[in-house]
């Protein structure tokens, strides 16, 4: 197999951020925005991975399956909130629940 | 692990087993009093704990976790707040009729993550501490789930915090991936070797997450909203303890890391302090709000944070610790006033509702008068000698530019905090409609206790700046 050096997987891993962070910015929806932080803990899971089998370590991989736990507990509490705020508002926009301002 | 490792981590084991006793109780048994009380006395012995850990003091337990008198004294102090937030919730919760008892669940597990965070001496435990303690905010900030104002906030936060760790995380990740390490200590041993590029894309990042969780400028959009929604001692807890607890790692990275000899850092450091000082109290004045004003307050009080955190040297560490113990305190007595006045319908948010207090209640008008006092930094408060201590930190290493901002804005700020002031002691209006409050005894001796130590810091702070004047050396 040949050997790829790590700075292209470090550019993928940035681009899937660049990605995950121009959705939580634009997207208007709540789940594409709690679907675009999955997409940024992901990018920061894979220059993990990357990252220990550069240094030949483990603590990379520990990492991302700290980054899956996290994100598994993140994901049930904020679809419990977005269903609360669907059954509110009946809506999943995060511009029309606004009500505070200033 | 040895058993002088388990005597040190005895506060944080303490706190998190006291939130699966909770749990375990709220499933046999619901009731409010005896969780209520279960969450006191586990706090107490927490706190009692920390007397056995400071003799085994310094450890290191594993890689992740340093205990030395700098960590135990922030755990102090996180679970003295988280004490005076539990004491005041109670009455709050009581007259409300939805589910309490989780509440406290989700409150030890907060203080738990926050006590790992000022403890933390590597990349994973700061990951795991911050975590524990934002997952938890999440339920606290949206307790008030039948509020459309509860569920806005509950939401926002919830968006807020996955973002911000998702840049702490990718900056972590990218630091990893060149430097080989996640501890602090290799971090700094290696940073002889000029930073490469990766490297300092990804502490800018990792600047960045923290920007968001200290809500500084130009990271704060959504703080004030989230302080408005929340449950009053909710938002007290955000404003103390979840802030304080990201400080106590901040300023171990920086001494740690030895940031002050990179210029570059110094100045991005000082921008976003004097931003904060500037635009927390400008849009301070414009609020209605008591809850918003106090949450841009709280902007700009970081900002002081960060102008002691600039000034190295010996006194920054007493300096910083010293602000933040006054910010502690005056904080938690003003939500806690603003909590103990709000009814089972609404907040008392407004302004108006506080008009006339010192005539209807004169001891929480005085408590809320002592906190604006302190929070104003005016004579013979906690908030003066600690804005003293910064400005003299400030002066010793000359950041004459900050200090100038520092100062203006002090000043700004006195117009809003006075506004309130004068609000509390002018004639009742005798057609308002107040919130009938929710007082309770518990409350009451939290704010009774916390205004205490307001005056008696202001005008004794001696004791105090003995202790922190030990710490300096503490740091391992």
């Amino acid at each position: 197999m040949r050997q790829y050096p790590i700075d292209y997987g470090l550019v993928l891993s940035a681009v899937l951020f660049a990605i995950g962070m121009a959705g939580v910015f634009v997207r208007r929806n709540v789940i594409f925005v709690l679907l675009c932080i999955e997409i940024m803990l992901n990018a920061a899971g894979l220059a993990f991975v990357l990252g220990g089998a550069r240094w030949g370590q483990a603590d990379g991989q520990v990492m991302f399956i700290f980054i899956l736990a996290m994100a598994a507990a993140e994901v049930s509490v904020g679809l419990a909130l977005i269903m609360r705020m669907f059954h509110r508002f009946k809506s999943l926009d995060t511009n029309e629940i606004a009500r505070m301002k200033g | 692990m040895s058993s002088e490792q388990i005597l040190a981590l005895l506060p944080i084991l303490v706190t998190s087993a006291a939130s699966v006793v909770v749990m375990l109780l709220v499933a046999l048994k619901r009731s409010h009093g005896l969780v209520f009380g279960v969450t006191v006395g586990s706090l107490l012995v927490a706190l009692a704990a920390i007397g056995s850990s400071v003799s085994v003091m310094p450890q290191a337990v594993s890689s992740l976790l340093i205990m030395d008198r700098f960590a135990l004294l922030y755990i102090g102090l996180i679970l003295a707040a988280t004490l005076a937030v539990a004491l005041l919730s109670y009455a709050y919760l009581e007259s409300r009729a939805e589910r309490r008892e989780e509440y406290y669940i989700l409150l030890l597990l907060a203080a738990a993550g926050s006590e790992v965070l000022a403890a933390a001496g590597s990349y994973v435990s700061f990951f795991l501490g911050l975590e524990i303690l934002s997952i938890s905010l999440y339920g606290l900030v949206a307790y008030r789930r039948q509020t459309p104002l509860g569920i806005e906030a509950g939401v926002k936060y919830l968006i807020l915090a996955g973002a911000s760790s998702g840049f702490i995380l990718f900056g972590m990740a990218l630091i990893y991936a060149e430097q080989g390490s996640l501890q602090f200590a290799a971090l700094a041993a290696a940073k002889g070797s000029s930073f490469d590029v990766v490297s300092l894309v990804g502490f800018a990042l990792i600047v960045v997450g923290v920007g968001f969780k200290l809500a500084v400028v130009p990271f704060h959009l959504w703080t004030p909203d989230v302080y408005q929604g929340a449950p009053a001692p909710v938002t007290a807890f955000v404003a103390t303890v979840s802030k304080g607890a990201m400080f106590a790692l901040l300023l171990r990275y920086f001494i740690q890391l030895d940031l002050y000899q990179y210029g570059a850092v110094v100045l991005v450091f000082g921008i976003i302090a004097a931003l904060s000082i500037l635009a927390g109290n400008i849009l301070g004045l414009l609020q209605n709000n008591v809850k918003r004003m106090l949450a841009y307050s709280s902007i700009a009080h970081v900002g002081y944070l960060l102008v002691a955190l600039l000034a190295s040297g010996p006194l920054a560490v007493s300096s910083v610790t010293f602000y933040l113990i006054a910010y502690f305190i005056t904080n938690l007595g003003a939500f806690g006033v603003v909590g103990y006045l709000s009814s089972g319908e609404r907040e008392a948010e407004e302004i108006d509702d506080y008009r006339g207090l010192a005539w209807r209640r004169p001891w929480v008008a005085g408590a809320l008068t002592a906190s604006l006092l302190s929070l104003a930094g005016i004579p013979l408060t906690a908030g003066f000698i600690g804005k003293f201590f910064i400005i003299a930190a400030g002066a010793g290493s000359r950041l004459w530019a900050l200090l100038i901002i520092l100062v203006v804005g002090s000043v700004v700020s006195f117009f809003y905090y006075f506004r309130l002031v004068l609000a509390i002691f002018r004639e009742p209006d005798a057609g308002a409609q107040v919130p009938y409050p929710s007082a309770s005894l518990a409350g009451g001796i939290a704010l009774s206790v916390l205004t205490l130590l307001l005056v008696w810091l202001g005008v004794y702070p001696a004791p105090l700046v003995n202790l922190l004047g030990g710490m300096t050396s503490g740091l391992l």
